[in-house]
């Protein structure tokens, strides 16, 4: 399997003029984006312009893109240097993490950020869309439970998972699949019962 | 919808289809609605289970940036990286410019040399077999005398020289420097049968 190639078959669509293709782009990493940015800022908002901003930087740079890394990689060098540049031209301190130990951006200390930016303007993510997606989770049967979280949260490959599961790769597709559908049902009546958020997701 | 796309598109999230099905479904991605739409959940689900509790999930930032794009000129196809497999061809069309202008000045070079014969070659063939002075009295003229060439067959020479030195600038500089030394040394050459008459009947005596 080619790592990459799903980021890497957006890309080129936009390359060659496609601009709903970054949208796919935007929508799969904007999470991961701001919670990279809010390493250097605390403010969630402050972090979403930030990132905004370096997924237009990105976008204006993708002729030169040559997919030599993965599209994250490279993303992630852009949102970092406009963190940095947004930090020093707005005259603030970054948030101080240390950076080196880990500088994949995912298994840094959480909880050790958490109490900077749960304010209440920092609880960004609603009750209803954490509760209901958690209890879906709960309600999963054990194997697509498994599969979907290591997959999600330890980041684990179909191959992976599969040996760890001891089953085929094909049935590690399903069951992750069969997984966000289950989810995804609870999750979009939320969206579709009148919170309204529908629209603001894309 | 379709089971086995929203099957797909689940793989496609998780960087786990083949890159030629990625491409049929990043087409279709890019504009239906619904698949994108579908496409950001799956998106939330993995951010609320890795516990990004400091993103708003609910953030419009796509269609920020959307908006934002909105007023961009779309990218160009002609803006596009090249397909890295053709690259190794780019690679190969200087050296065969270079081998081609080679080519081409190899044969001009013998075709100069064919036209001014090297006196040294003239001499050694002197040297052997029969007395030169045997041969030069029977003909009237001896062979290693050469005979005065017409004015006209310089003209020929220096329009080679010129075409060779214009096909040489797009060799490499060493090939380029080679080429002209060989062709000075067959100027030279055809300068040297202009030797005084009298030296060279004095060998051949």
């Amino acid at each position: 399997m080619s790592a990459d190639a799903s980021d890497l078959s957006l890309v080129r669509r936009v390359q060659r003029g496609d601009k709903g293709a970054f949208d796919a782009l935007v929508l799969k990493y904007q999470h991961k984006l701001v919670k990279l940015v809010m390493r250097y800022v605390r403010n969630p908002a402050e972090a979403e312009d930030i990132a905004q901003e370096a997924f237009i930087k990105a976008y204006r740079a993708l002729p030169q893109f040559r997919g030599d890394s993965a599209f994250y990689t490279w993303l992630y060098r852009i949102a970092i240097n406009t963190a940095k540049n947004a930090v020093v031209s707005r005259d603030r301190s970054p948030v101080e993490y240390d950076l080196d130990r880990n500088n994949n951006d995912e298994s840094y200390d959480m909880q050790g950020r958490m109490k900077d930016s749960e304010t209440p303007e920092g609880l960004v993510l609603t009750d209803e869309i954490r509760s209901t997606v958690n209890a879906a989770i709960d309600a999963l049967p054990e194997d697509l439970r498994t599969a979907i979280v290591l997959r999600e949260l330890e980041g684990l490959s179909y191959e992976e998972i599969a040996a760890a599961m001891d089953c085929p790769v094909g049935t590690v597709r399903s069951r992750i699949f069969r997984a966000r559908e289950a989810i995804d049902r609870r999750l979009r009546e939320v969206f579709e019962g009148g919170l309204g958020r529908a629209e603001e997701l894309g | 919808m379709n089971e086995e796309l929203d099957s797909q598109l689940s793989a496609m999230f998780d960087d786990e289809l083949l890159p030629a099905e990625c491409e049929l479904l990043a087409r279709r991605l890019s504009r239906d609605e619904y698949l994108k739409a579908r496409w950001g959940r799956y998106a939330i689900v993995g951010a609320v289970i890795r516990a990004e509790r400091g993103v708003r999930l609910n953030a419009p930032l796509a269609g920020r940036v959307n908006a934002v794009l909105l007023a961009e000129p779309a990218l160009a196809a002609h803006t596009a990286p090249r397909d890295r497999n053709r690259a190794p061809v780019r690679w190969w069309r200087p050296l065969a410019g270079a081998a081609v202008a080679a080519g081409v000045a190899t044969v001009s070079i013998l075709w100069l040399r064919t036209q001014a014969p090297l006196p040294g070659a003239q001499l050694a063939a002197g040297g052997q077999s029969t007395p030169p002075t045997a041969t030069a009295s029977a003909q009237g003229d001896s062979y290693v005398v050469p005979r005065p060439r017409p004015a006209a067959v310089a003209v020929p020479s220096t329009e080679l020289a010129n075409y060779v030195v214009a096909h040489s600038m797009f060799s490499t500089p060493v090939a380029r420097r080679n080429l002209l030394s060989a062709f000075m040394t067959s100027e030279s050459a055809g300068a040297g049968t202009e030797e005084p008459q009298s030296d060279v009947k004095a060998i051949a005596q």
